[in-house]
């Protein structure tokens, strides 16, 4: 217990000490929002004009109070609103946040049902011509950039078979079959390469737990190869592949912007993005926050999922 | 090596224990499922709703306000929705929209008679809207972007609820250019308690947003030009990579886009399902500072305007799709436009070596030019004119920040030599003003530490003569001032385009400078 209250309190001191480094690391990259803002097109706005807004944003008081005015906001779970047009953040991540977990749910779907049992054959028999096949595919999958996935899939089934939308999004509940097809092609281009990770973690870690002493002993007592294939093996190969599979969904987080960028989706990504070009101080913030909090939260889950799998986890 | 065997076994096993009837259905199964794909979830297509037109742009609007400049793409989505006083016609020329007519009286008055005309909540357009959001456009605490202009005005007078009279301080020929743009719209009087956008008198309502996706509107059945707008249903989309807004249209995502990239115009052209428009409108530029040496010196930056190809630019950042610039940025056909000085700063690097030595830095010097990595005509062109001017003696280190640092280093004045590029508010010279005064405060857009009082004097005076064959000598001693003292060196028009499906009818690129006015033509529209 008191293991898991030190754990909450070291996330916190984390989350706290991430939220300031990007309120200073923001502030002191050049680049106003309000003169971003009003500069748009090209455009040369009055410097009174300026003023007047960064006066109307509250970005002429002194940095101490900003700070101390935000992290009291945030503490009293109020993320703050947009500079561009004062929209509230907290609803614009509550948006965008589940479109972003969808997608890489998706695509950690795909590369868990693609990538592991691929592996598990593959190290079925190193050096045959499945594995030889699979880790050429995985050396493609992981070498070629997503957005070059997700342009060639564009070009393929949206411009040249016309089978799926370019890119783009509709809620689920206005039109489910419109929208699990607009998620298919970004999730399928940022599952490919994850996929090829989980395949190469799986087989590398079943090649390594077969030659194991334990192993040897369950067959020598004439346990069932399903039995020891499913109980033994795999149980105990999968806890690395689950520990990469969560860092790299944790990074995803903010990480999917190319294909979010790509495909046209609006996720999370996406929103950093464009909030750190408009030097949207509110919005990056908060999506950030939101995102340390995740990625706390995904670790404290991996503890959890480990626990689960290997019992002298939870005996320790 | 056996206990791989065994695993395999395993899972032969497991194989063969099934029903081969279930194994040769689940195949069936897949591959007829494969097949059906395509058929099963194809897309619908933008325009098989008659009457209702998808519309890509380049980007989400940041913001909706109606008079603050917030870029391109929230001044095409306010043209849906918002209207001016005057606007602009297929042919550039000013119209009337929410006044039927205008024009100076006999004491200096500009009067404006409003036409029958109602707002999105049923209310009629009076004088006393407009003179509310002047009043709001002109304030103190205004963010607007022709806050600066409107508080030029003096007087408001309302004779009647359908007349306005403005006064100005000075003589303004050029007070209609302002009431056309799209930074000045009429919206209801106090509207923003019901619409943090306005409520105006368009041909088409904001009925939906989806904050960074799309923005959708309904045809207002009350707009003032009878028959008009023909769509039902307009939504617009946001795509901000170029490519895929290209591959949306050709996909039946989209029936028109805007920005159509450079690189892409050539297929468009050939696809026989797609029509485009282009115009020569938006324009690169270098600008100087002419607090670092030698450029406050005219003869340097007249030299670094005969250095650069402008071909060359053209050809490296537009893929051969643009016009070049000898001179200032006066578009061939409109009727400002004359043909001696269009070409006096045309490449020529022999006499631009011969300008380095006549100031003095004939061996040659070294600068940085600031451009941004952020967008790839700017890269390119930063590029280009780095290429010429190392051949005329000019070592150039490039400075590729991103967009907003740029902004910033140019607003400061923190740069020696920097790309830009950027469209005129209007067809009119005076639209040039925020490029080549020297009067105004330092911004990004133009060249800073250079004073060229000639050249704000016969601006100032370009904007306070009316008669047209004087106000042409005027705008002719102004070119001819310019190719002196070169305050900003135009390099080349891009082409600026609008794509879309041939059934799309109505849809018309404004030409030159206004071509960000072209959403104006999106109510005589049709699919």
């Amino acid at each position: 217990m008191i293991w898991f209250l030190r754990r909450i309190g070291t996330a916190i001191l984390l989350i706290w000490v991430v939220a300031s480094i990007v309120f200073l690391a923001i502030r002191l990259v050049p680049g106003d929002p309000a003169e971003l803002l009003l500069s748009q097109g090209g455009v040369a706005p009055d410097p009174a004009t300026v003023a007047e807004l960064r006066e109307q944003l509250g970005l002429d008081r002194p940095l101490p109070v900003q700070y101390v005015e935000r992290f009291r906001l945030m503490a009293q779970g109020d993320l703050g609103r947009s500079l561009q047009d004062n929209a509230p953040i907290a609803g614009e991540i509550a948006r965008r946040l589940p479109r972003t977990l969808e997608l890489i749910l998706a695509a950690a779907l795909f590369a868990v049902v693609v990538g592991i049992p691929t592996g598990v054959l593959a190290a079925n028999r190193p050096g045959g011509w499945l594995d030889r096949w699979a880790l050429l595919q995985s050396s493609v999958g992981l070498a070629v950039p997503v957005f070059v996935i997700g342009t060639v899939l564009v070009l393929v089934f949206a411009q040249t078979l016309r089978w799926v939308p370019a890119g783009g999004y509709v809620p689920l509940a206005r039109d489910p079959g419109r929208h699990l097809l607009l998620l298919a092609m970004p999730s399928l281009a940022i599952g490919i390469g994850l996929a090829a990770t989980v395949f190469r973690m799986t087989r590398a870690s079943m090649l390594d737990v077969t030659q194991r002493d334990f192993v040897r002993t369950a067959r020598a007592k004439g346990v069932g190869p399903r039995r020891i294939l499913v109980r033994h093996v795999l149980r105990n190969a999968l806890m690395p592949v689950v520990t990469v599979l969560a860092l790299h969904m944790g990074t995803l987080l903010g990480g999917t912007v190319l294909v979010e960028y790509v495909f046209n989706y609006p996720g999370l990504s996406g929103l950093l993005v464009e909030a750190v070009n408009a030097r949207d101080y509110p919005a990056v913030e908060g999506v950030v926050l939101v995102i340390s909090v995740l990625f706390v939260l995904l670790n404290l889950l991996v503890d959890l999922i480990y626990a689960a799998l290997d019992p002298r986890v939870r005996h320790a | 090596m056996g206990s791989h065997g065994t695993i395999m076994s395993a899972l032969d096993l497991r194989a063969h224990s099934g029903t081969p009837h279930r194994s040769a259905l689940s195949r069936r199964a897949v591959i007829a499922a494969g097949a059906a794909l395509p058929f099963l979830a194809r897309p619908t297509r933008a325009a098989t709703t008659p009457g209702r037109l998808v519309f890509g742009l380049s980007s989400y609007p940041p913001s909706l306000a109606p008079w603050a400049n917030t870029g391109t793409a929230a001044a095409t989505a306010r043209l849906m929705f918002h209207r001016g006083l005057l606007g602009y016609a297929e042919d550039g020329s000013v119209r009337g929209e929410l006044a039927e007519s205008w024009e100076r009286a006999a004491d200096g008055a500009w009067v404006f008679k409003l036409r029958d005309a109602f707002f999105h909540n049923g209310k009629k357009v009076t004088a006393e809207d407009v003179a509310w959001c002047i009043e709001q456009i002109a304030a103190e605490k205004s963010t607007a972007y022709l806050r600066a202009q409107l508080q030029d005005i003096a007087k408001v007078e309302i004779p009647d609820a359908k007349t306005i009279r403005l006064h100005t301080k000075d003589p303004s020929v050029t007070l209609p250019l302002n009431f056309a743009s799209f930074y000045a719209p009429i919206i209801a009087k106090d509207s923003f308690k019901d619409s943090p956008h306005g409520i105006g008198a368009g041909p088409f309502m904001l009925t939906g947003e989806e904050r960074g996706v799309a923005l959708d509107f309904t045809a207002f059945d009350k707009f003032y030009r009878p028959g008009l707008p023909k769509l039902k249903t307009l939504r617009l989309i946001a795509y901000a990579d170029e490519n895929l807004r290209v591959a949306a249209l050709q996909a039946g995502d989209v029936d028109l886009i805007e920005y159509v990239p450079w690189q892409s115009m050539t297929a468009i052209e050939a696809d026989a399902n797609l029509a485009m428009q282009s115009t020569p409108g938006p324009f690169m530029y270098l600008t100087f500072n002419g607090r670092v040496k030698p450029f406050d010196d005219p003869r340097v930056r007249r030299a670094v305007a005969h250095a650069v190809k402008r071909e060359d630019v053209i050809k490296a950042a537009f893929f051969g799709r643009g016009t070049p610039i000898g001179g200032l940025p006066i578009a061939a056909g409109t009727p400002f436009y004359d043909a001696r000085f269009a070409d006096t700063l045309a490449y020529d690097p022999g006499k631009a070596k011969a300008l380095l030595a006549e100031a003095g830095v004939g061996s040659g010097f070294t600068c940085k030019l600031l451009s941004t990595a952020q967008y790839g005509m700017h890269k390119d062109t930063a590029a280009v004119v780095q290429q010429h001017l190392a051949a005329v003696g000019i070592g150039v280190e490039l400075v590729l920040p991103d967009w907003p640092t740029r902004v910033t280093l140019g607003n400061r004045g923190q740069f020696e030599l920097a790309v830009m590029g950027s469209s005129a508010d209007s067809n009119d010279p005076d639209g040039l003003t925020p490029f080549i005064a020297s009067n105004v405060t330092a911004s990004y857009v133009r060249s800073t530490g250079i004073s060229t009082p000639d050249i704000d004097r016969l601006l100032a005076m370009g904007r306070t003569e009316f008669e047209p064959a004087k106000r042409r000598v005027i705008y002719d001693q102004l070119q001819q001032m310019c190719n002196e003292q070169v305050p900003i060196v135009a390099l080349c028009f891009r082409a600026q385009a609008y794509a879309m499906a041939k059934r799309v009818q109505g849809f018309k690129n404004l030409p030159g400078a206004l071509t960000f006015y072209s959403g104006t033509t999106i109510e005589q529209t049709s699919t």
